[in-house]
């Protein structure tokens, strides 16, 4: 049985549906089997950051009314064999999930796939609560600011009570990305420090990306930002998806602004 | 002869409308049981009988002697009293503890606990949480969400986001920043005492 991970953040727009694809993506390049999955019925992104809109014939809500079987509805990347997508629905809304439908859905895929990765929408409303509901791990993305961290405490609050591993007695493991980190505005004190955000939340951090413009010209090529080698932010989820497939990688501290010369100091020095 | 001298708080009310000032009564005469009633007007036995029945002392058209008479204006103002108390602050629990709950969760944004007695916390309460309790609070960590306490004291300390409610008053965040502080209600008044001060060796 495959891994059940929901990317979950509370606030729109911290990076949930990019995260999602850079470390689905990542996990593939790891050579291990994973389908990413968008949740967010009627607001579907995944596909197009993904590359992959041209390709998209059944969605995932066909699927669970029976119009299409799953072997028709996932759709293979073109970047690697190992990753699969399977899409939202974006003439429907969120009142046509169903948790009978879904359980069967994410048990299906977590038989045949190694990592079966969430996309949750924005919002703590019902979409959200099915996103969870079966999810054996959440990854939670929040930016370093106030309200990102408010409405990321919220979900989890939703989460540690609705889903049903917790309902069961047990825990849903939980990771926290920092996303949009930006170094100077950290240094100065005007983003919030992982320190005090990891007091907040309480959850164990996996991962920090730095702010990356390249991540908007990846977004709209199709493109994931983990591709480009020399992108730090592709780095970063690199390094987030071969955590997740258990290799031991020490986190780096993306708060300090790269410094070329000092950095070269440091290493001859190393 | 036994002899006495002391001074009496005196609400003076004009008596027009006979709802209205039976309406005004019934939501404020707690506040005036140790006045004395002064009345202008035509008081009906209906009213002295509402007045009896709430035990409020009252006089009728009787000239008080009193210093700061404003003559020209014959017709009292108009009383607003806004905040009326709708109920007596209950006394809180005289037992020091009362069914302790510890808890050792994080309070997170749009999480309630409702506690009717004591609680010790030794998690945060983040932003959006809220914890109502009726008895003794204890929190060792930094609350920046919304507490309402009705007990006989409370210890914590709180950030300036957090909304801490004592007995139903605000408590100004700004004393409960730096340290551990115990929050109680002495004869009406809430006190705040910093607990936590740094430790000097010698």
């Amino acid at each position: 049985m495959g891994i059940i991970i929901a990317v979950i953040s509370g606030k729109g727009g911290v990076g949930k549906t990019t995260t999602t694809a850079n470390i689905g993506l990542g996990i593939a390049l790891n050579d291990k089997k994973c389908v990413v999955v968008d949740f967010d019925i009627g607001q579907r992104n995944l596909d197009m950051i993904l590359g992959l809109e041209n390709r998209v014939v059944f969605d995932m809500v066909q699927v669970m009314d029976g119009e299409a079987n799953l072997k028709q509805a996932l759709i293979k990347s073109k970047i690697s064999p190992n990753l699969h997508f399977l899409a939202a629905s974006q003439t429907k809304d969120k009142s046509v999930l169903d948790s009978e439908k879904i359980f069967k859905l994410v048990t299906d895929l977590s038989a045949e796939y190694d990592f079966v990765i969430l996309d949750a929408p924005a919002g703590i409303e019902s979409g959200y609560e099915h996103t969870i509901e079966f999810a054996d791990r959440a990854i939670v993305v929040v930016n370093p600011e106030v309200s990102s961290i408010r409405d990321a405490d919220r979900a989890i609050g939703i989460l540690d009570s609705k889903s049903q591993k917790v309902k069961d007695g047990s825990e849903v493991l939980k990771y926290l990305i920092i996303n949009r980190i930006n170094p100077k505005m950290v240094q100065s004190g005007e983003m919030l420090a992982s320190e005090d955000i990891l007091d907040i939340l309480n959850v164990p951090l996996i991962g920090k990306i730095p702010e990356d413009k390249g991540i908007i010209d990846a977004s709209n090529q199709g493109k994931p930002i983990i591709l480009d080698t020399n992108a730090a932010a592709g780095k970063a989820y690199a390094r987030i998806a071969a955590r997740l497939c258990g290799q031991e990688i020490p986190l780096e501290n993306v708060e300090e602004p790269e410094n070329g010369l000092m950095q070269k100091i440091k290493e001859m020095f190393a | 002869m036994l002899t006495k001298q002391y001074s009496v708080k005196v609400f003076e009310v004009t008596l027009e409308d006979e709802n209205e000032f039976i309406a005004f009564f019934d939501k404020n005469y707690v506040m005036f049981t140790n006045h004395l009633i002064s009345i202008y007007g035509d008081v009906s036995t209906k009213i002295e009988n509402y007045l009896q029945e709430k035990n409020l002392k009252y006089i009728i058209n009787t000239e008080l002697p009193k210093n700061r008479v404003s003559k020209n204006s014959p017709k009292l103002q108009e009383i607003e009293i806004e905040k009326a108390p709708q109920k007596e602050i209950k006394k809180p629990v005289e037992k020091i503890q009362d069914n302790l709950k510890v808890i050792d969760k994080l309070v997170r944004s749009g999480q309630e606990l409702k506690i009717s007695g004591d609680l010790l916390l030794l998690n945060r309460v983040n932003s959006g949480g809220s914890i109502l309790i009726e008895g003794n609070l204890i929190i060792t960590q930094i609350v920046e969400g919304d507490i309402r306490c009705n007990g006989n004291f409370m210890m914590l300390q709180a950030s300036s986001k957090a909304n801490i409610v004592f007995h139903e008053v605000e408590v100004d965040n700004r004393y409960l920043q730096d340290k551990l502080n115990r929050v109680e209600l002495i004869n009406n008044e809430i006190r705040i005492t910093p607990v936590l001060k740094e430790t000097k060796w010698a």
